[in-house]
């Protein structure tokens, strides 16, 4: 293996320097139309009168697509995965979040494109919108999606994701003291330094050429043959070039709609994001709310821990159901807790839909769980260090969804953090490693969990 | 749209004030760190475009005490005058970044209106605080007054200079935080005049720069009394509650550098 | 309008208002400078006029009639490249490669003005230019070799140097 440990340039490193690579928007196609849309100016609002007419009448307007010119209008990006369809590619009667597009106009150059947009006839009529929450559960908030404030189509049509381990109640009859915490990581932008955009050419054989500058390409090649109704060797994305992504071009923004515009308009169709609405009105890592009760002895070992999570997904589904699943099972982060009792909800809210941001669902509950250590530390008035080291996974140790731990990094990576930092830890702490529980590292609580790693 | 706007290209001061007439219909273009951004978003269409880059107007100029800015003058150029009036210079190397403060102007700077989000113009603050006359032009004719003045009423007015006195000494202070990127959330800027008068001026506390007469005249805890000066409100950076109480504290370290410098 | 770009003169037809940013991308087809925010936030359009390190998307096509801009695409090629594309390259300071035309053309005009090794000198020249993938190590390490004159060997990468001190304790 030559490739393993070598420092080998990047094969895309001399393009970089010499500004030859090929972003979407580098991308020179001849008769290329500019795009804009009209957006949602409310939170939430009924809307009627759609009227594209003096748009389209304009010199220069090509093509003008609302939720009509769309085969199908509401395609689950995640239907393989059990999540259902809700969102419509463009706004159908109402408008759930700032920002949700209603109508895009291709034309000539991005002044006319802007000047159709701006004659395209609507009437509002905003509601009170759900901004927070934790009062969508409230009998008197608005109702918001279709589902109801949250979304009810986990596995077995129940409305939360479940962990159950153990007896909860055990674990806090035993304990000696219950450490409470609640954490609210607040939304955060990608920021890509390419903002949203694609280019989307109608080949004189049928199918559509698309410059996506998405980081699912296959993914994304099939939410446009879904929602336009093609097959899928009707369409050639061409990708791979991404300028920044982070999970936030995941979630075919652009695609599917440039489509729709060439083939309306028999032209090429580019839209490109300005940066304001890549801020305003792209998706977000989602903002989420936890509160988390553990279960403690005074020797600082953790006996169960009773969580709840608020994971806010805005106005639409989207990725959501998914993060909040990777989230359960990490729920107890790097740390063994055998009595368990989670409960996570999907919450909608009339915010831009969340979605994937690098570590999807599972930053957040990282960032609770390791708060709430150094929290139980202090709260005991134990040493922090010590505390993680004594829950540490090890091997033959199981996670909340019960995967048996065979190679689990905790206790090396917090003895490398004291060392780092230069704190000398106690002997018997010092000489910890990852290995089987045993003897003192055995409590009582911890023994029903224990399983043998030979047999998986 | 903007191919429909007059573009005029004055290649003197004096065809400058010229061209602007009595400013009807005239969006002013300094560097155009400021404006260009309106038109390429459709949010400004102007009907007639003054651009300032050729006007010869980016003058810096020395007479005895007396130091006149050219509105056209790149607000970098501004450290030339670290030795006369150390809180411009400073304040001017605050502003933005190395290229934006080479392409903005002092003129455009000056006369920025407030931002949709934030606060603008902060060289309004040491400037205020030298007391600085503004000379500028338009309906009516030339006229020189001062700045305070000009920024409660320069719609219609081309600027044309500054010009201050150098003071004995001078300070300022800012809030400088990564989060707001190039935009300065709250700053003081400081003067003690050759004849001993001190004078006290501040940006993101209001619409535009003003100077702070009330706390200029307190005997007792000037930071505190510079807050009825303010009318405070939250915005894109910073809450008028963290403005409030931050306000005092950036206009007694200019004090205390003032004192230091006697 | 007349611009001459990367030593080759040009007649233009965009509007007087028309932004430096756009006559490059739109109508002379040179792609390098990126328009990742058009208004002066982000320092992915970045290039040099008359020497001078400015942003394109601020940059009126009249206040610039007659002038010598510099792209990347006239730094050098992939057979002959400049120090600072060398030591991007070498220090592995592109990920995503966005930023990376900004970056270069502001430390091109920085090891130009006599630019010296110093971090913090460097960050402050290189201000105005965001980058999202890599942290910003790796650009100020590439800039401060090219300062100091190393040379580089394109077949592979710098070490890890650990962290950058960007201006915290040591």
């Amino acid at each position: 293996m030559k490739a393993v440990g070598a420092r080998l340039p990047r094969y895309d490193g001399i393009e970089h320097v010499t500004g030859r690579t090929q972003y979407v928007d580098d991308v020179r196609v001849p008769g290329t139309l500019w795009t804009k849309a009209l957006r949602s100016p409310a939170h939430s609002a009924t809307f009627d009168g759609l009227d594209t007419s003096k748009a389209e009448a304009m010199p220069g307007v090509h093509a003008v697509i609302t939720w009509k010119d769309v085969p199908l209008l509401e395609y689950g990006h995640l239907s393989a995965l059990g999540i259902p369809a809700d969102e419509p590619l463009l706004a159908k009667d109402e408008v759930r979040y700032k920002g949700q597009p209603i109508a895009l106009v291709a034309a000539e150059d991005e002044e006319t494109a802007m000047a159709a947009v701006e004659a395209i006839g609507i009437e509002l009529e905003e509601r009170e919108p759900l901004l927070d929450i934790r009062r969508a559960f409230d009998d008197d908030a608005p109702k918001i999606h279709q589902w109801g404030n949250w979304y009810p189509h986990f596995e077995g049509e129940m409305d939360c994701r479940q962990i159950r381990k153990g007896s909860i109640d055990d674990a806090f009859a035993q304990a000696d003291t219950i450490v409470q915490g609640v954490y609210r990581p607040a939304a955060i932008e990608h920021v890509p330094l390419e903002t949203q955009v694609s280019l989307v050419v109608p080949e004189a054989n049928g199918r559509l050429t698309i410059y996506s500058c998405t980081q699912a390409l296959y993914f994304s090649m099939g939410v446009v043959a879904a929602h336009l109704g093609l097959p899928l060797n009707k369409l050639k994305v061409v990708g791979g070039t991404v300028g920044g992504g982070f999970g936030g071009k995941v979630d075919t923004a652009t695609e599917t709609m440039c489509a729709l515009l060439a083939q309306k308009s028999g032209r090429p169709v580019k839209w490109r994001w300005t940066r304001e609405e890549e801020f305003l009105c792209s998706s977000t890592r989602a903002p989420w709310h936890m509160e988390v009760a553990d279960a403690v002895t005074k020797d600082g070992w953790i006996l169960g821990r009773k969580m709840l999570t608020l994971h806010d997904s805005g106005a639409y589904a989207r990725f959501s159901p998914y993060g909040l699943t990777k989230h359960s099972f990490h729920h107890t982060g790097a740390y063994t807790i055998p009595n368990l009792h989670f409960d996570g909800y999907v919450v909608f809210t009339n915010r831009v839909p969340t979605t994937a941001m690098r570590g999807f669902g599972v930053t957040s509950v990282s960032f609770a769980t390791e708060t709430h250590m150094s929290r139980i530390a202090d709260v005991l008035g134990l040493d922090p260090y010590e505390v993680r080291l004594k829950n540490a996974n090890r091997i033959g140790d199981t996670s909340p969804n019960r995967i048996v731990y065979t190679d689990p990094s905790t206790v090396p990576v917090v003895k490398a953090l004291a060392g780092g930092m230069d704190v000398e830890l106690a002997p018997e702490y010092a000489a910890m490693g990852p290995g089987q529980r045993e003897g003192d590292l055995l409590p009582e609580h911890l023994v029903a969990q224990l399983a043998d790693p030979e047999d998986h | 749209m903007t191919q429909a706007t007059e573009v005029l290209l004055p290649a003197s001061p004096d065809e400058a004030s010229e061209q602007f007439g009595d400013g009807d219909d005239v969006t002013v273009i300094g560097g155009g760190t400021i404006v260009v951004p309106e038109l390429t978003h459709g949010r400004l269409v102007p009907k007639k475009a003054l651009l300032l880059s050729r006007a010869g107007l980016d003058t810096l100029a020395h007479q005895g005490d007396t130091v006149t800015i050219g509105a056209g003058l790149p607000v970098h150029r501004l450290a030339e005058l670290a030795d006369d009036a150390q809180a411009l210079a400073e304040c001017a190397l605050n502003v933005a970044d190395y290229e934006v403060r080479r392409q903005g102007t002092v003129g455009g700077n000056v006369c920025a209106q407030p931002g949709p989000d934030a606060p603008r113009g902060d060289l309004q603050g040491p400037l205020l605080a030298l007391d600085a006359v503004a000379r500028s032009t338009g309906a009516g004719g030339e006229r020189s007054e001062p700045l305070e003045d000009f920024l409660a009423s320069r719609d219609g007015r081309l600027l044309l200079d500054l010009s201050f006195e150098r003071p004995a000494a001078s300070a300022f202070a800012a809030l400088r935080y990564p989060h707001t990127h190039a935009y300065t959330v709250l700053a003081v800027s400081g003067v003690r005049t050759t004849s001993g008068e001190t004078r006290l001026a501040a940006t993101g506390v209001a619409e535009h720069g003003v100077r702070l007469h009330r706390a200029e005249g307190a005997v007792d805890d000037r930071g505190v009394a510079a807050l009825a000066d303010v009318e405070l409100a939250d915005d894109a950076l910073a809450s008028a509650w963290y403005r409030e109480r931050a306000l005092p504290v950036l206009v007694r370290r200019v004090l205390a550098t003032l004192e230091e410098a006697a | 309008m007349k611009l001459t770009v990367n030593g080759i003169s040009h007649e233009l037809t965009s509007p007087p208002l028309a932004t430096l940013l756009d006559v490059l991308r739109e109508e002379l087809g040179i792609t390098s400078p990126k328009a990742g925010c058009e208004q002066g936030g982000c320092g992915s359009c970045t290039v040099l006029v008359d020497g001078e390190p400015q942003r394109a998307c601020l940059t009126p096509l009249a206040a610039v009639d007659g002038s010598e801009v510099t792209t990347v695409e006239g730094l050098g090629s992939p057979e002959e490249l400049s120090a600072v594309q060398q030591a991007f390259t070498h220090h592995y300071a592109a990920q995503c490669g966005f930023c990376t035309s900004g970056m270069m053309i502001a430390a091109e005009a920085y090891v130009a003005r006599g630019g010296t090794d110093d971090h913090e000198a460097i960050q402050e020249a290189l201000g105005g230019h965001v980058c999202r993938c890599t942290g910003y190590v790796k650009i100020i390490d590439a800039v401060a070799a090219v300062a100091r004159g190393d040379s580089f060997d394109l077949t592979t990468t710098a070490p890890s140097a650990g962290m950058t001190n960007l201006g915290g304790v040591s």
